[in-house]
């Protein structure tokens, strides 16, 4: 056995094992109580790692006008990204750590929750060697692998479904709107990507792993809910209603070449999905004015 | 643009994580049925189920191979990846059992849930059962005995065939899986379950003649001699049961799950297990008399030869333990995983190991053979 085995996988097998004894010799049930468990651990860490990421958010339009400003100058930039971190007390590097020490758990929990399954015969055989002396684990093993509808030893298709909603939904909360399209675009990709593939990968290995990613995502979602409250969810909710009362015009269309003129703008705009609001914007571009500024330059 | 490459970078990554996905979900360690059949030595012939969901018959004189066409499975593995095929880079049915060999008919179960008949002379199918559909998957061996096959699976059952024709004739349910091999002794048939009991059955029309409970769930096929019952359980306990009413008649605390079947020498019973240790026990008291170590788990039954009994470490150890003197010589070192029972002929030990390779040791002089090479051509 590796040093990775003996100090970690061990013990997390043998608590779920036994968790599983204390629990009625349900596995599913022991599943779920782990992964609450080892998020109450891991309570403080977490909650200050989604601190730090919403304040990294918070900082990202002051980052985004360093990067314009200093762009050409890298040395200058990161000492200024530096001084704006120290003021406004955020450790990039915080997030980090905090994930580095979080990894390894959620990965011998894995790998606890496939040994301890043992869907192959080679896989129980292999299990016996990680057993603590102790007649709680002896005495439940095999587990039971069946837990409400499901065979935690086989996919399950509802179940995958849960993972993507809940990751979904989790990754939404957590995703506040960057005001750099790259990034935004970025963000959305993964909003989608990550519970696409969790969702494959759900349907691939034993519900069992499923049932501990739902269960992960639920807690993480509490604990999303705690800090930043629905944050990103709400925000697109909001986005969607403040969209209802806009008007899209048609390039050409005399509405627009009203609308145009009432914004003040003599830019030529893009056909199609135009918006135009109310009150022209500070910072969109105003031919009387910004001609003026550029002579004065 | 941005966003038409972003699509683009969007198409690729799905692609090459749809890779990743089914390469890891087919693959992972854990979830792959590989199988350990054991060899079956008959008139100078030995059977044995491949990793690649074959019956492959070596004619121990010459070495020469023949293989059966290879069973399939109806359950492909995590998005199309084949259960079998890492490993051994094939597409069969993991094998778990030893073939039992009865009259001119090789049986064997696979992990797919069918129990497959095969001619012995030229590996034709004779009878598949059940003939549509599949049971749960087999992992322990068929047992042949007054012209009827026996054995059970995952789903818990134990069914009787008629050996001959494969036609069902009983069946009985226990609560939870079956891994183990049955014992037929008689008019009666000894099978463990995972729910924790050993079951005595009437081979007739295997009603309930009794069963006895422990703590753990029972893989070992149990060995009976002189109306004694002798198996180990999950719950690290060896014990010994009246065969005709199933009462206690002793029982030896190991220090693991005991796995492999037990072997009995004169009064003696060598009990190996989990723990790496072989437990030397009296069979009529349960007293222990000797234990040896060997270093690591032994799941792999052990084979007698000559006055040795010859185990196998989970390592590919290869010891032998001298009945007369209670001593005991590591013989070789093959290198490689053993987890199926052992067979000999002659003095020459048998082991199959997960590589498609059967491997040789002269017992005698612990000589390491040419190895046969089970992959088919």
């Amino acid at each position: 056995m590796n040093v990775w085995e003996l100090i970690i996988l061990q013990p997390v097998l043998n608590v779920l094992v036994v968790l599983s004894h204390y629990l009625g010799g349900s596995f599913g049930l022991a599943i779920i109580a782990l992964t609450i468990i080892i998020n109450l651990l891991l309570l403080q860490l977490t909650l200050s790692q989604l601190r730090s990421t919403k304040a990294m958010q918070a900082l990202q339009p002051r980052l985004l006008e360093l990067q314009q400003k200093y762009g050409k100058d890298k040395q200058k930039l990161a000492q200024e990204q530096m001084r704006l971190y120290k003021e406004s007390g955020v450790k990039p590097a915080g997030c980090a750590i905090t994930m580095l020490i979080q990894m390894p758990i959620w990965y011998a929990v894995y790998q606890a929750v496939i040994l301890a399954l043992a869907v192959a015969p080679e896989a129980l055989l292999s299990l016996s060697r990680y057993l603590y002396n102790w007649p709680q684990v002896f005495s439940v093993l095999p587990l039971n692998q069946h837990f409400l509808w499901m065979n935690l030893a086989q996919s399950d298709f509802v179940l995958a479904a849960l993972v993507g909603v809940t990751m979904w939904l989790q990754q939404k909360m957590s995703t506040m709107p960057s005001t750099d399209p790259k990034q935004q675009q970025q963000a959305q990709m993964m909003l989608w990507m990550m519970p696409m593939i969790f969702v494959f990968l759900s349907l691939s290995f034993p519900s069992g792993l499923a049932l501990y990613w739902v269960a992960s995502n639920i807690v993480r979602i509490a604990m999303q809910y705690r800090v930043t409250g629905w944050g990103g969810l709400k925000l697109g909710r909001a986005k969607q209603e403040a969209d209802k009362g806009k008007k899209y015009l048609a390039f050409g269309s005399k509405e627009e070449k009203a609308a145009d003129i009432t914004a003040g703008s003599s830019e030529p705009q893009k056909e199609g999905t135009v918006i135009y609001p109310e009150k022209p914007d500070k910072n969109r571009y105003q031919p009387g004015r910004d001609r003026l500024r550029h002579k004065k330059k | 643009m941005l966003l038409k490459r972003g699509k683009w970078y969007i198409g690729l990554l799905v692609v090459m994580l749809t890779a990743i996905v089914v390469t890891v979900s087919g693959c992972i360690s854990g979830l792959q049925a590989i199988g350990w059949s054991g060899g079956t030595v008959a008139g100078g012939t030995l059977y044995v189920g491949s990793a690649e969901g074959r019956l492959v018959v070596v004619n121990l004189a010459n070495e020469g191979r023949r293989w059966s066409e290879a069973i399939r499975s109806s359950q492909p593995g995590g998005l199309g990846c084949v259960p079998t095929t890492c490993g051994t880079g094939t597409a069969g049915v993991a094998i778990y059992g030893s073939p039992a060999v009865a009259g001119d008919l090789v049986y064997i179960g696979g992990y797919n849930g069918k129990v497959y008949a095969f001619t012995s002379d030229n590996l034709s199918t004779r009878w598949v059962y059940p003939r549509e559909g599949y049971l749960q998957p087999i992992v322990g061996g068929v047992v042949v005995g007054g012209g009827r096959a026996y054995f059970g699976d995952s789903d818990g059952r134990v069914y009787a065939l008629d050996a001959a024709t494969g036609d069902k004739q009983s069946e009985f349910k226990t609560n939870d899986k079956i891994w183990g091999t049955p014992t037929f002794a008689g008019d009666t048939l000894f099978i463990g379950s995972f729910d924790k009991k050993l079951y005595a059955l009437n081979t007739g029309d295997l009603s309930l003649k009794w069963s006895f409970p422990t703590e753990g769930a029972i893989i070992t096929q149990p060995l009976v001699s002189d109306g004694i019952v002798y198996f180990g359980s999950f719950d690290r306990n060896f014990y010994a049961v009246n065969a005709t009413d199933g009462s206690l008649k002793w029982q030896f605390a190991g220090g693991n799950w005991f796995w492999a079947e037990p072997v009995l020498y004169g009064d003696t019973v060598y009990a190996a297990c989990l723990d790496g240790k072989v437990y030397v026990l009296k069979s009529s008291t349960g007293e222990k008399l000797a234990e040896f170590d060997l270093g690591s788990p032994v799941s792999s039954s052990p084979v007698v030869v000559n006055d040795s009994i010859i185990f196998a470490s989970r390592k590919g150890v290869i010891y032998a333990i001298d009945t007369g003197r209670r001593l005991l010589t590591q013989l070789a070192d093959i290198g490689a995983e053993v987890n199926g029972p052992l067979c000999a002929s002659g003095d020459i030990v048998y082991l199959h190991t997960p590589n498609l390779t059967l491997h040789q040791v002269n017992a005698a002089t612990g000589a390491l053979l040419r190895s046969i090479l089970l992959k088919s051509t």
